[in-house]
């Protein structure tokens, strides 16, 4: 909540993910954890415990064979701008140590692993499961140190982590228009490694702030009411906690777009009358 | 053996039985610092806390002690601020387990944090919007005030009192311990209303958020009055316990009952406050972010309306109203389970304001989590109880707590227990 | 003031207190947090210069192009290779996972030999005089014959060296696994009288009618289908699924019917009696193109109709018939089969009657249809020189498959194989009946692996002759034969060999050269990257150059007759799969799940930890059923139950899922493991131990897709 360098450009990255084409494949799930040296443990399999900065829920509508039907929702983390889109993401206005901050100029809600004291209010703040504590040592069996990346640190035991965004890409770019004497950065300079691995290019990735970008055309912030998308197909988790996700979801389906938030009997119908 | 210690013409079991005692307590406090231990060298994977509950158990506990310890805040308050000077017959004891409650909380968040040596980073690093920051500045303060109101009664320990420098320093303390008292109300009620806020701005878990004034959810202000209402409850409670295993009545009947009647009535109104914002959380707060009622109390094995019923109804209006009206309250039975009803009734809404925070789905198609305590959770949950039963039982063998105890019991047979 | 004992004490703890507020208490405090910061057990990866290497992923036929991100020249990082013509940037799960099979727990260190139950490290000298010797004696004692090989691929430079090698040895038993391919192949022969690769174009096609295939589940090219996938759901084009449960697959498409496990090929022909009936077929094509035309609407119009096909398919005769006017009316349709992943060989009357719906709607060799390529042939080696041995040998018949291989040797008393070479084939985890199978390999006296991991095969070898793995080597990787065009990528070392392992392609080379007779003479080169380098000829320079060669991408000339009689004269030869109903009421059908390898290929640490805690729980994997299935049982969600089938038994957990037909149980591929790799083995049960080999009456091909079981509860 810092107020953070600001001269220069600034930028609200965000995401936009089409429910329609994902598969469910699992690869923007592995891209992160090869990306960002997210460790793992012989047992995976209590995903309460489990860390996945991109995780891949699965949707189900609810009804029996042979009307059922699935959707796979990937979630990062959402980024969130908070009530208003201030910067008091749920996360970032609990952490006692500022040890996540919001990132004015890019949107990105960051975590520092180094300054993170391990308290897990965040954890309990985060309506979305988008952190994941360390509770033990990362290891990495075998010579498997040797594929680690310096661009991310690997995390000791007792902070919590979380999807960044793929930061140090933007870093990357950053700097690399700085050598070129340019003010902005492309599109295509800054993917995260999720978008990047998307075989069925569900994920898109963008500045949201920027209308030639593919993310703005998609989803169609509307900047007066925190970035709440005008595309009726499209939708952010949540949406009426007022966390302001920069995650977006598109789906052509009703039943995912509902299950995209919590509605009251009735209310479904009546808030979505406008859009048919 | 230790006699030189014991106050004057205060009546102390034999050292060896003292000693047993001790031990037996003992025991179960080195279980809890082994699990402690384990904690710290291992890694909190040697809980059962996971990713959905990254406050469970000890977090509970904090909430609930430093709810129960308000005692010492509030009758402080009432002493020398309101004047009530009855109070002053129970104000040590009061401080005392003021004591105990905030050094355990302080040691439990020691044990809780997943990186204890950076621990103070929460100070360095300070977001002053965290309600957890405030929590932490207050808690340190005001234990540090705690123990400051605790530093006179120690030295009135006979054979500290002969020195004179001790002598004349616990005396100017008590001079001053007005300032003291105001300053520790006044952090406390911080403390207590920033615990409150740690769930009450979680406006991304419904169950939990509430609306408010300025910063403050409406939890802070109930957390504060809450623990004011019932921390006395729990002061009294103490004080039968320790009377019941020394056998000894300490404290006068119409002190017990002063304080049992303002906390009758301090809780009334809590429980009316209490119920109002359930009300009004639960036809506006909630429904505005897409839940009913009712989806907080179902689908789950656990946390049904009884869980409500239990905290409202049985641990909020039974026992306010039973020590608000005479015939009850005087009633040394019926004031009793006023008193475990009511610490149960704090506890519990604690408990609810922490672990069902957590059990609740937010996401439409995420579940309802459960969780079960591992042992070293339980066992350094218990070793804070472990520590004040000690530091109750030496206190209560080497110094002047309870002033009216030899007023009381002069001549009496001898005290069996401590 | 007179300070005793207890006065010492709190001053004592005033001290310490201070001392922590005072200037060296405080640096303390600040370096223990530092100290956290940097626990020496928390690894600092070392910086360096970034580069990009391009190379091609095979750790399954999909061959997609991929770069590696490396860090002062340590790889660590893999992604899609932009504008690749199979996967154009994107990459699954398991190849984004390489580098854990690059530095992977069970890799084999060295050449090994067996000792009693373990092994013994050996050099390269000695393990492969080992092999030569031994084959050396087998031949001069006239046992050519007893020799056997089994590659995982079929096509490429490497399985080509040991089909040569195999061939001028004198042994008729070289043998590739059989998959979905095998049956496609047949099938071209059978309809179309063509040795050709039956590519499916559906890019272009707008109405894809499959029959369970896996498109999102990892069938043929797996990155090439998801890409055509999203491009489709862009365009606008259509996917029915028909598949008795909702796979990812059947969650994507525009409409999933589910038909009864089995019926695929009477919906097909049922399918096709509604298009006859209403004429709705290619009549310009089928008019010039055509065998068995007449006999086939007999055939169709009286014995498969929509409604006598109702209960036989569990689809409504309605369905059927909306099924087959949207298929014909479609602008281009496509129909396909290969159940999941196709990575079992498949039922010959069923891939046959699919295959008459697309001769019906004349899509062969056009846009969007189904493309019969010329088998890839662009590896020319010298001509072999034969001896009288190799002659000899090989007039022998070979089995028509590795199932029939192993159930010849199980039957056998004395050996009828005596030396068997398993490349990329972990036979002792992939086959069905995997148990028999493992009985069978008992018998082989000698058994060399050319593994690069310790994985099931390997343990049951007597010597183990380790290769690089993709990462480390050279090789052609033809693309896979259902993808409309082809084309053949390369790989290329991104990585010096990190242990004491060569290409499988330099062990052959090794061990013929170490060979008496003409065995040498025929390879002459002088290591396998000369024998790739001349063998591709005319494609080295584009391998070389982009890292792939397309050898073709534009449909075969249209003119290729359709053969429909194949059903009226084998009409009556259906797959059956094992089990008595009475005795089995219901159906274990594996299914495919992309996130979870079956091949000879073990998941990665990543992908395990990807899959679902619905389907594999600490040790234990799921068995899914309806609702309607498990309240019959008595059972709930996460009840352990055991299974029972002809071929063996197993406990699993019961997932509770709606998109499941009553009466069919699910269960996924690839868990149970049993390789010494704690973070991906010994969880779940392998199904290939529940289903017994169902030999296809057509080909000799083992075709099982699933099995009759029984349930109980534990
Ligand atoms: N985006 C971004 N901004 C940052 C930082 C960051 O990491 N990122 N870091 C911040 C920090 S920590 C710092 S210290 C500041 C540094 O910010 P600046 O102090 O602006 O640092 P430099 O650009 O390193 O140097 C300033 C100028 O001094 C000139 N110079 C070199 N030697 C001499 C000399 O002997 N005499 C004179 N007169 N000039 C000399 C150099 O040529 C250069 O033009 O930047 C801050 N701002
Ligand atoms: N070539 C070249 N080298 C230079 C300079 C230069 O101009 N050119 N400038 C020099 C100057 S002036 C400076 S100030 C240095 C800056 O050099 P560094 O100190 O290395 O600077 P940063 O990259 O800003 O920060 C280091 C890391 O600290 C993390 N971090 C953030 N908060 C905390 C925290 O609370 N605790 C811990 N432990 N880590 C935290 C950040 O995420 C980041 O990864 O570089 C010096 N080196
Ligand atoms: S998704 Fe969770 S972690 Fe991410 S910004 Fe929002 S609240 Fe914070
Ligand atoms: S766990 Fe770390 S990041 Fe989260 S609130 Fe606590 S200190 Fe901040
Ligand atoms: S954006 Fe980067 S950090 Fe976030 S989920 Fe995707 S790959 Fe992971
Ligand atoms: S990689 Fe793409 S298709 Fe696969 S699960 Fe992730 S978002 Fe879905
Ligand atoms: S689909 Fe096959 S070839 Fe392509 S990346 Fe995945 S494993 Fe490798």
């Amino acid at each position: 909540m810092s107020k953070q360098n600001t001269h220069g450009k600034t930028y609200k990255f965000g995401m936009v993910i089409d429910l329609d084409k994902c598969t469910g494949c699992g690869s923007c799930m592995v891209a992160c954890m090869s990306e960002n040296n997210v460790p793992f443990k012989e047992d995976e399999t209590d995903k309460k415990d489990s860390i996945a900065w991109m995780r891949v829920y699965k949707l189900t509508n609810g009804k029996s064979f042979p009307e059922t039907e699935i959707c796979y929702l990937p979630r990062p983390c959402m980024q969130c701008g908070g009530k208003g889109d201030h910067g008091h993401s749920p996360c970032v206005s609990v952490c006692p140590a500022v040890a996540t901050d919001y990132g004015h100029d890019t949107g990105v809600v960051s975590q520092i692993p180094v300054r993170c004291f391990g308290c897990r209010y965040c954890m309990a703040a985060c309506p979305y499961h988008a952190r994941y504590f360390n509770w033990w040592d990362p290891k990495w069996p075998g010579e498997m140190e040797k594929y680690l990346s310096p661009d991310v640190s690997p995390r000791m035991r007792g902070v919590v982590e979380k999807c960044s965004f793929c930061y140090h890409r933007y870093q990357a770019a950053r700097d690399k228009a700085y050598y070129e004497h340019r003010e902005e950065i492309h599109e295509d300079e800054y993917q995260t490694a999720c978008t990047e691995a998307c075989p069925a290019g569900a994920i898109t990735f963008g500045d949201l702030h920027n209308p030639s970008h593919k993310v703005h055309q998609l989803v169609k912030p509307d900047p007066h009411h925190s970035g709440r998308p005008r595309n009726p197909k499209a939708f952010r988790l949540l949406e009426r906690l007022e966390t302001n996700p920069k995650v977006y979801y598109i789906s052509e389906k009703e039943w995912v777009r509902k299950a995209g938030d919590n509605y009251l009997e009735g209310e479904w119908k009546k808030m979505n009358k406008k859009h048919g | 053996m230790d006699s030189a210690l014991i106050p004057e013409g205060a009546k102390r079991c034999s050292f060896p039985k003292f000693a047993i005692g001790i031990a037996v307590v003992g025991a179960v406090l080195l279980w809890g610092v082994f699990a402690m231990l384990l904690c710290w060298i291992k890694g909190l994977n040697q809980t059962n806390m996971n990713d959905y509950y990254g406050f469970a158990l000890w977090i509970w506990a904090d909430l609930a002690i430093i709810a129960i310890g308000g005692g010492a805040f509030f009758t402080g308050l009432l002493k020398y601020l309101f004047g009530i000077d009855e109070l002053k017959n129970i104000i040590n004891f009061a401080v005392i387990i003021g004591f105990i409650c905030y050094s355990s909380a302080l040691l439990i968040l020691a044990i809780d944090i997943g990186q204890p040596l950076r621990g103070w980073f929460i100070f360095w690093h300070a977001n002053v919007h965290s309600m957890l920051t405030e929590v932490a500045f207050c808690l340190s303060c005001y234990f540090a005030v705690l123990t400051i109101e605790f530093i006179p009664n120690i030295l009135e320990n006979p054979k500290l009192d002969k020195v004179p420098f001790f002598h004349n320093l616990s005396h100017n303390m008590h001079g001053v311990m007005a300032i003291f008292a105001a300053t520790g109300a006044f952090l406390s009620f911080f403390h207590q209303g920033s615990l409150g806020g740690v769930a009450g701005v979680l406006y991304g878990r419904p169950f939990a958020f509430r609306e408010g004034l300025l910063i403050w959810p409406w939890t802070f202000f109930l957390f504060t009055f809450s623990a004011a209402a019932y921390g006395p409850t729990f002061t009294i409670l103490v004080t039968k316990i320790t009377e019941a295993v020394t056998r000894k009545k300490l404290v006068k009947e119409n002190v017990i009952n002063l304080l049992a009647k303002i906390s009758g009535w301090m809780i009334t109104i809590y429980i009316i406050a209490k119920i109002i914002d359930t009300i009004y959380w639960a036809v506006s707060t909630a429904p505005e972010m897409g839940f009913t009622f009712m989806d907080f109390y179902s689908n789950n094995p656990v946390y049904g309306v009884s869980i409500l019923f239990a905290e409202i109804v049985i641990g909020g209006i039974v026992p306010g109203l039973l020590l608000i009206f005479k015939q009850t309250r005087e009633n040394p039975r019926l004031r009793l389970i006023a008193m475990i009803l009511a610490v149960f009734g704090v506890c519990l809404n604690r408990w609810v304001m922490v672990l069902q925070v957590m059990a609740v789905p937010v996401m439409t198609f995420d579940q309802w989590a459960m969780y079960i305590p591992s042992w070293q959770e339980v066992a350094t949950t218990i070793l804070p109880v472990a520590y004040g039963i000690i530091l109750i039982a030496l206190c209560y063998r080497y110094l002047p707590v309870f002033p009216q105890e030899q007023e009381l019991y002069a001549g009496n047979e001898q005290g069996a227990e401590s | 003031m007179k300070v005793d004992r207890r006065c010492f004490l709190g001053l004592g703890l005033g001290v310490v207190a201070g001392a922590v507020v005072s200037p060296p208490g405080a640096k303390l405090t600040d370096d223990l947090a530092i100290w956290t910061q940097n626990w020496p057990w928390t690894p600092v990866p070392k910086d360096g210069k970034v580069t990009y290497e391009k190379t091609t992923c095979s750790l399954c036929k999909g061959n997609c192009g991929i770069s590696v991100r490396k860090v002062g020249g340590r790889p660590v990082h893999i992604s899609g290779q932009e504008g690749h013509p199979v996967s154009d940037g994107g990459a699954c799960l398991h190849g984004i996972s390489g580098l854990q099979y690059l530095y992977g727990l069970t890799r084999i260190n060295a050449p090994l030999k067996r000792n009693g139950d373990t092994f013994e490290k050996i050099s390269w000298k000695e393990a492969v005089s080992h092999v030569a010797d031994r084959l050396n004696t087998m031949r001069e004692n006239g046992d050519a014959d007893k020799l056997a090989c089994i590659t995982g691929k079929e096509r490429g430079s490497i399985p080509e060296l040991f089909k040569r090698f195999m061939k001028v040895y004198g042994s008729p038993h070289y043998y590739s696994m059989s998959d979905m391919n095998t049956t496609w192949r047949t099938v071209a022969e059978t309809m179309h009288g063509v040795n050709a690769d039956m590519g499916f174009d559906f890019e272009n096609a707008t109405h894809i009618l499959s029959f369970g295939s896996g498109l999102l589940e990892g069938w043929g090219s797996p990155v090439n289908n998801f890409r055509i996938n999203a491009g489709r759901k862009d365009k606008g084009g259509k996917l029915v699924q028909v598949e008795p449960r909702l796979s990812n697959t059947a969650a994507c498409a525009d409409r999933w019917v589910p038909a009864l496990p089995g019926s695929e090929a009477d919906l097909a022909l049922a399918v096709c009696s509604v298009i006859m009936k209403e004429e709705l077929y290619d009549a310009s094509y089928l008019a010039s193109y055509n065998t068995g035309f007449s006999a086939f609407t007999r055939l169709v119009a009286s014995t498969y109709t929509p409604e006598k096909m109702e209960s036989r398919t569990g689809v409504s005769a309605s369905d059927i018939k909306s099924l087959a006017r949207e298929f014909a009316k479609a602008d281009k349709p496509l129909a396909v089969a290969g159940k999941g992943r196709g990575e079992n060989a498949g039922d010959l009357r069923e891939f046959a009657a699919v295959h008459a719906l697309n001769c019906l709607v004349g899509n062969i060799n056009s846009k969007g249809g189904v493309w019969l390529n010329k088998a890839l042939e662009y590896l020319k080696f010298p001509e072999e020189k034969m001896d009288a041995d190799a002659e000899k040998g090989l007039e022998k018949e070979p089995e028509p498959s590795v199932a029939s291989l192993v159930e010849k040797i199980a039957e056998s008393d004395s050996s009828q194989i005596q030396a068997l070479l398993l490349e990329e084939a972990n036979i002792c985890y992939t086959m069905h009946d995997v148990d028999r199978v493992k009985k069978a390999l008992e018998k082989v006296p000698f058994k060399v692996s050319f593994s690069s991991f310790m994985d099931e095969t390997a343990k049951a070898a007597d010597i183990i002759l380790p290769a690089h793995t993709f990462l480390e080597r050279y090789e052609d990787l033809p693309s896979d034969p259902t993808m409309s065009i082809q084309v053949v990528g390369l790989s290329v070392p991104v990585q010096k060999p990190l242990k004491e392992t060569l290409n499988p392609g330099d062990a052959v080379i090794r061990i013929a050269k170490a060979m008496k007779g003409v065995i040498a003479e025929n390879f002459p080169w002088k290591k396998y990257e000369d024998c790739l380098e001349s063998g591709t000829g005319k494609l080295w320079d584009a391998l070389s150059d982009k890292g792939y060669a397309v050898v073709s991408d534009k449909a075969p000339a249209k003119s290729v007759n359709a053969d429909l009689s194949f059903f009226s004269v084998n009409n009556g030869k259906v797959l059956e799969i094992a089990g008595d109903r009475a005795e089995y009421p219901f159906t274990l059908v594996p299914y495919d799940n992309m996130r979870i390898t079956s091949s000879e290929v073990v998941s990665s640490p990543f992908a395990v930890k990807t899959v679902s805690d619905e389907e594999i729980k600490g040790k234990d994997s799921f068995a899914q059923m309806n609702p309607e299935t498990a309240r019959k049982l008595g059972v709930s969600q996460g009840d352990r139950v055991k299974i029972n089938t002809p071929a063996g038994s197993a406990t699993v957990r019961v997932q509770v899922f709606e998109g499941v037909m009553p009466g069919l149980i699910g269960m996924p591929r690839g868990l149970g493991h049993t390789v010494d790799n704690p973070y991906v083995a010994r969880k779940g049960v392998n199904t290939n131990q529940l289903i017994s080999a169902s030999i296809d009456p057509n080909t000799g091909q083992d075709a099982a897709f699933g099995i009759n079981a029984k349930i109980s509860r534990v």
